[in-house]
């Protein structure tokens, strides 16, 4: 009884924030444990074993006694041009984060403040179609966009002949980084636009009644009141955007299979070329891998450290 | 005034407009989608005759007939297990979070942030090298296994927010009342935060239904997945377009219905922290 009466009076000093003892303390762990496990499991320990891996010559198909300890052999080949398609892995893949972040944020801002700036009775059937590119399965939608941008027998191209008598060789080599990007920018531009819509909806309007007393125009509303309110909610888009177009895979896997040449070829598929059954390079794409990992890290904790400043 | 009134209907009229042709840009390759699967192997690849050309519903007869069936089953399996799996671990863990403090609680949560970012193709090497040495290559316990450990950040993520929405008073008063913890939750907690958690399950059932990186490299016969069928498709005859875009259609479809019944509550989820701080 009194067992009970103690723990209550802890449980409701908890709940209210106060400083709890030492077991109390480590209550939280018989919740969160099992997934910490699991997660140390299945992210951490993988993480290390490809940093092992990366600094072995390891290959596809040899037993693990037969790899050897390479030290940094593997990086000092990928830094020191050894391996020329790296850098331009790197370059394209930046660059590709940048320019589909940029565009996707942008768009998807414009869109959201569109919506909403007017009612009319068929807005969730905007919403609805706004949906259905982030219910489309990336593989497949790749390779519809695949015929759709086909040079002879694609959608896109018969629109443009018969409008503008335009012949476009999306696939091409100059035009493929576009291609996967534009197929990038339809499939997660709606997701921009509906969480940003999501936040505009929930602003209060009262800072917007004083601006236009004090005679704002659109543009300072835009500037002064409406991004301040969306600070964190536009650095949680620009995380996942960055991030995820950073680790691209399957829509230029699908789409140009990296190239034609080398014109599309990520980080990611970069690491799937030197890993492939026909390579079998495992140590030398693990360093690649983790070369990724560095990049994706740093953008993330930088990203991250941004939204949370002015936290308490 | 009425010339005021005619500016304000263009700018209505324009930005309908706008919005009739954004919506129908971001429609156009589903519906290219939809066409073509209902079309036959050779209109399927002649564009002036996507709206004319006769109906047929072969390649949806082909695509299920064909291994597409095992598929199904695969990712419905591999999402199903995956969901539960993150569910209840991550559910746990976003109670802990939400209901207790500690020191570096907050340091916690973004590290479990950020691994949710960890690039599947950074430890898709790790993956097959253990599985193999387990010997559970090719099967559907491997994606349960990577998908749930890619499920779970996101899952503890979302449903902090949903349990830190419910007021703690509700939990005291059933304490106060003699609940036990544990009935605490499954009497109180567990019911006003279904739809959250609703969200939150559609949310894993996406990510694993279109997952690609770990299907791909991780199954090869009999445990593959709807997203790596389009490899199948990629035949030396060229590739079967029409029951591509069939398979497609089948796949797209139950994952809008759930995103539709759960919408308002997904966006709720996601914009979480976000919004409120």
């Amino acid at each position: 009884m009194a067992d009970e009466v103690e723990l209550r009076e802890s449980m409701r000093g908890f709940f209210r924030g106060e400083k709890p003892g030492f077991f109390q303390q480590n209550q939280h762990l018989k919740y969160i444990a099992p997934a910490m496990a699991v997660m140390v499991l299945l992210s951490v320990v993988p993480t290390l074993f490809t940093i092992i891996i990366a600094f072995t010559n390891y290959r596809l198909g040899w037993e693990f006694d037969r790899a050897r300890i390479v030290w940094f052999g593997n990086f000092h080949r990928l830094f020191s041009g050894g391996d020329p398609d790296f850098w331009h892995s790197v370059w394209i893949s930046v660059l590709f984060m940048v320019l589909a972040t940029a565009i996707e944020l942008a768009l998807g801002f414009f869109i959201a403040s569109l919506l909403n700036s007017t009612e009319f009775p068929l807005k969730p059937v905007v919403i609805g179609i706004l949906i259905i590119p982030l219910a489309m399965t990336p593989s497949i939608a790749a390779q519809m966009w695949k015929l759709m941008l086909n040079a002879e027998y694609g959608i896109v191209n018969y629109l443009l002949q018969s409008l503008f008598d335009l012949k476009i060789i999306w696939l091409s080599k100059d035009l493929a980084f576009w291609s996967v990007l534009l197929v990038d920018v339809w499939q997660f531009t709606p997701f921009v636009a509906l969480i940003i819509y999501a936040g505009l909806r929930s602003l209060p309007s009262e800072p917007y009644e004083s601006a236009a007393i004090d005679g704002a125009s659109r543009l300072q509303l835009l500037r002064y009141v409406t991004l301040p309110m969306l600070r964190k909610l536009v650095y949680l888009c620009l995380l996942m955007r960055a991030i995820d177009s950073l680790k691209l895979f399957d829509t230029a896997f699908v789409l140009t299979q990296g190239g034609p040449g080398n014109a599309t070829e990520f980080l990611s598929l970069h690491v799937f070329r030197l890993a492939n059954a026909q390579n079998g390079l495992i140590g030398r794409a693990a360093a690649v891998a983790l070369v990724l990992l560095v990049i994706v890290g740093v953008i993330s904790q930088i990203l991250i450290k941004q939204q949370r400043k002015g936290e308490c | 005034m009425s010339r005021e009134d005619g500016c304000g209907k263009i700018v209505s009229w324009a930005r309908g407009i706008l919005i009739a042709l954004i919506s129908l840009a971001f429609l156009f390759p589903f519906l290219c989608m939809l066409l073509v699967s209902l079309r036959s192997r050779v209109d399927a690849i002649q564009p002036e005759r996507i709206f004319t050309a006769p109906l047929t519903l072969d390649n949806y007869r082909l695509a299920i007939g064909g291994d597409l069936g095992s598929y199904f089953v695969n990712s419905v399996a591999v999402a199903l297990f995956t969901t539960l799996a993150s569910l209840i671990l991550g559910s746990l863990a976003a109670y802990g979070f939400a209901r207790y403090q500690w020191e570096k609680r907050e340091d916690r949560a973004f590290w479990i942030l950020s691994q949710k970012f960890l690039p599947a193709m950074a430890v898709v090497i790790p993956y097959f090298l253990m599985a193999s040495l387990f010997n559970l290559l090719d099967t559907r316990v491997l994606l349960v296994i990577c998908y749930t450990a890619f499920n779970i950040p996101f899952t503890i993520w979302m449903m902090r927010g949903f349990i830190e929405d419910l007021p703690a008073e509700l939990e005291e008063a059933a304490f106060m009342d003699g609940c036990t913890r544990l009935q605490t939750i499954r009497r109180i907690v567990l019911p006003l935060v279904l739809p959250g958690m609703t969200a939150t399950a559609i949310f894993c059932v996406i990510n694993s239904w279109n997952e690609f990186v770990f299907a791909n490299f991780l199954t090869s016969i009999h445990a593959k997945t709807v997203p790596t069928s389009v490899m199948m498709y990629l035949s030396i005859s060229g590739v079967k377009w029409g029951e591509m875009a069939a398979t497609g259609v089948l796949a797209v479809l139950p994952v809008f219905a759930f995103a539709i019944g759960v919408q308002k509550y997904m966006i709720r989820g996601l914009t979480f922290g976000a919004v409120k701080g």
